[in-house]
């Protein structure tokens, strides 16, 4: 037995802003063509309000999965946050949220980095944890208010949501990890170096050499630990940094279209970074049935991309509406200009 | 650095988690919390918490805030009832539109950023009231 399988999800959350602004208005104020938001299948993105950051969004999603998991917070041992727009450089957002949940202060509490795949890590860090027999229950959080130079093509993408999970053993799970699997390498696709407010990319460097390749390479390796292949899955869930990469790798990969667009949100959300991949799979929990497989493949820049095959059990039915869904979330929403959204991030420079 | 830092980390679970104290004397709820009942002056307390959904009973906008909030203008304080406890206290209303304000509308407890200490001091954080997200089913 894999010491996966002795581990699952028993609550998962989610949370996004209320504000969305509609790529024509990126169109608008940096002169960019029309056909550049359709290329990348993206209408709005999701914009955290000013009193928003990694830490408070953190918290909605983390509350939320705690509603689902149904647990004593204080039997949680390990708090695990990834993100790359932490509020401070120095000083942990997860004790934050620990302390606000009132998790502390019997736990392990860490803020994670790797891109958009921190919390992947975190997720497969909470399976050790959990299946090792050192932690009764942990808590992995992706949530990122995501940064992009203004008017650089990231600018389109680049959005605020976050998404939670609790880990704890598979007999309480609503879906089970069933096998995962991990690929890095050291690729400089995507970076950000010290005191430089916005991340740089390395252009058409970040699609084959980077997204693709790792993606692929972990789902691959996924398949051959377990003997499993497409038609074993119903859903197919992939980092999402545009619409149209998930579509194309799973295309490569051998899924159907069908199997992705119920865990695709980037077309109304953006790309939410640590939130990309893991609030498609918060998603597809939200309305999954018992028996049904999920693969989940979150990638991020520097790069990695970590493959998980997770079997739904019968006890996510009697959680689902046990907090708000994600489509609660999507159908709240107020549209603003780049004006406000310049205001929102914090934009606009100020002495 | 204006700001105490040992103040806000002392009252960090009234702002987190709404914590308070009721007196085992006369029953009333102290919101913020204090080590001897403001209304019969008991220190017989109890600690609890006031996490739960409210109803808005009155507000006011600020226009002119003080160093460290103006980036947060306009700031909606507002008096609401918690609907469990019947508690009243003093909160801010966020994800809202001045137009959207409505007595009575019912509200739910979310963190949020409160205020900052210039670029480089700490940031606090606190419990506000926004409306209660509608669900699907
Ligand atoms: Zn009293």
């Amino acid at each position: 037995m894999k010491p996966e399988e002795n581990t699952g999800i028993v609550g998962w959350g989610a949370y996004i802003p209320r504000y969305r602004l509609p790529l024509k208005e990126i169109v608008r104020i940096w002169g960019f063509s029309e056909e550049t938001p359709k290329g990348l299948n993206t209408i709005e993105k999701a914009v955290a309000g000013r009193d928003e950051d990694a830490i408070t969004m953190g918290w909605e999603a983390a509350l939320n999965a705690l509603k689902r998991a149904g647990i004593d917070p204080k039997l949680i041992g390990g708090v695990w946050f990834g993100t790359e727009s932490k509020p401070y450089a120095v000083k942990p957002s997860a004790t934050v949220i620990a302390e606000a949940l009132g998790i502390t202060p019997d736990t392990m509490a860490t803020d994670l980095e790797f891109a958009c795949r921190a919390a992947s890590e975190s997720l497969r860090l909470s399976i050790a944890a959990v299946a090792s027999g050192m932690v009764k229950y942990g808590l992995v959080i992706g949530s990122d208010t995501a940064q992009a130079n203004p008017g650089d093509i990231l600018e389109f993408t680049a959005s605020s949501a976050a998404a939670a999970f609790i880990v704890g053993l598979s007999k309480e799970a609503v879906a089970v990890f069933e096998a995962s699997y991990t690929y890095v390498t050291d690729t400089p696709d995507f970076w950000r170096r010290a005191y430089i407010p916005y991340p740089l990319h390395g252009e058409a460097f970040t699609g084959q050499p980077a997204y693709f390749h790792h993606i692929e390479s972990a789902v691959r390796g996924l398949f051959k630990k377990t003997g499993l292949k497409p038609d074993d899955f119903d859903y197919a869930i992939f980092h999402q940094p545009n619409g149209t990469f998930p579509l194309r790798v799973a295309k490569r990969l051998g899924f159907p279209k069908e199997k992705v667009l119920p865990g695709l949100l980037t077309p109304y959300i953006g790309n939410s970074y640590n939130a990309s991949a893991l609030i498609g799979l918060a998603k597809v929990l939200d309305e999954a049935k018992p028996g049904q497989r999920i693969l989940l493949a979150p990638f991020g820049s520097g790069a990695g991309s970590d493959a998980y095959s997770i079997v739904v059990t019968e006890k996510v039915l009697e959680r689902q509406a046990k907090a708000p869904r994600v489509v609660d979330y999507l159908n709240r929403k107020k549209i603003i200009d780049y004006a406000l959204y310049a205001k929102y991030r914090n934009i606009i420079k100020k002495i | 650095m204006k700001y105490s830092i040992a103040r806000y980390w002392r009252e960090r679970h009234s702002h987190y988690r709404l914590k308070a104290v009721r007196c085992l004397d006369c029953n009333r709820v102290n919101y913020p919390p204090s080590t001897i009942c403001r209304y019969c002056g008991s220190k017989n307390l109890e600690e609890i918490e006031l996490f739960e959904q409210a109803r808005l009973l009155t507000w006011s906008v600020i226009h002119a805030a003080t160093e460290g909030f103006e980036d947060y203008k306009p700031i909606i304080i507002a008096i609401v009832e918690l609907v469990d406890s019947k508690v009243k206290i003093l909160t801010q209303l966020t994800d809202i539109d001045l137009d959207e304000i409505k007595p009575g509308m019912l509200l739910e407890p979310v963190l949020r950023r409160v205020s900052e200490d210039d670029a480089t001091g700490i940031i606090q954080y606190a419990i506000k009231y926004r409306p209660v997200l509608k669900r699907g089913d």
